[in-house]
């Protein structure tokens, strides 16, 4: 008899606890985005970052020169 | 960017300059970009200090919020796209190429 216990306690707990989980990944899904800083008739904020060879690429390189489309993407290997 | 590779020849002809951004390492982007065959300069702002700069950080993926900019040739920001909008680029294409033909 007091095995036949366990099956629901334990279900219990595990429902308790995704449960829990689902609170914490929902609130996390609410959570806001973060709000750009630089926005349209911004000056853009000059940069010195390295491309994948190691060189040191700027904004200020193309001032004057060219437009530049300036893509934040999220991760490497993902979609974007 | 691989949708930005695809436009890559329209955008070179209307004088623009495209610069991928993410915080990953030099490394993985560079393995990245022979993957996906991306030829303009994907830069790594490891630590994420351009991207807070921008208001980009996202502390949930501990990574940048996905973005577009258009820049000028003065470096004033003319277009903005965020989120799933910024995937395709075809928006930014079209307005380089009319402030091309329009001189600005």
């Amino acid at each position: 008899m007091r095995r036949g216990l366990w099956v629901p306690v334990f279900g219990m707990i595990v429902l308790g606890g995704l449960a829990s989980l689902d609170r914490v990944w929902g609130q996390e899904k609410k959570e806001a985005m973060p709000e750009p800083t630089v926005k349209v008739g911004d000056m853009a904020p000059d940069f010195t970052l390295r491309d994948t060879h190691g060189k040191q690429v700027s904004l200020h390189d193309f001032r004057g020169k060219k437009s530049v489309a300036l893509a934040f993407y999220i991760f490497a290997f993902t979609g974007g | 960017m691989q949708n930005f590779q695809q436009n890559l020849a329209k955008l070179e002809a209307a004088d623009t300059q495209v610069l991928g951004v993410s915080m990953d390492s030099m490394f993985s982007n560079n393995a990245w970009a022979e993957k996906i065959g991306v030829t303009f300069p994907l830069l790594s702002d490891w630590g994420g200090e351009v991207t807070k700069e921008y208001g980009l950080y996202n502390p949930q993926y501990k990574a940048a919020r996905r973005v577009n900019y258009l820049i000028d040739k003065e470096g004033k920001v003319v277009e903005m796209q965020l989120d799933n909008e910024a995937i395709d680029p075809t928006k930014i294409v079209t307005l380089c190429e009319r402030r091309k033909t329009s001189g600005d």
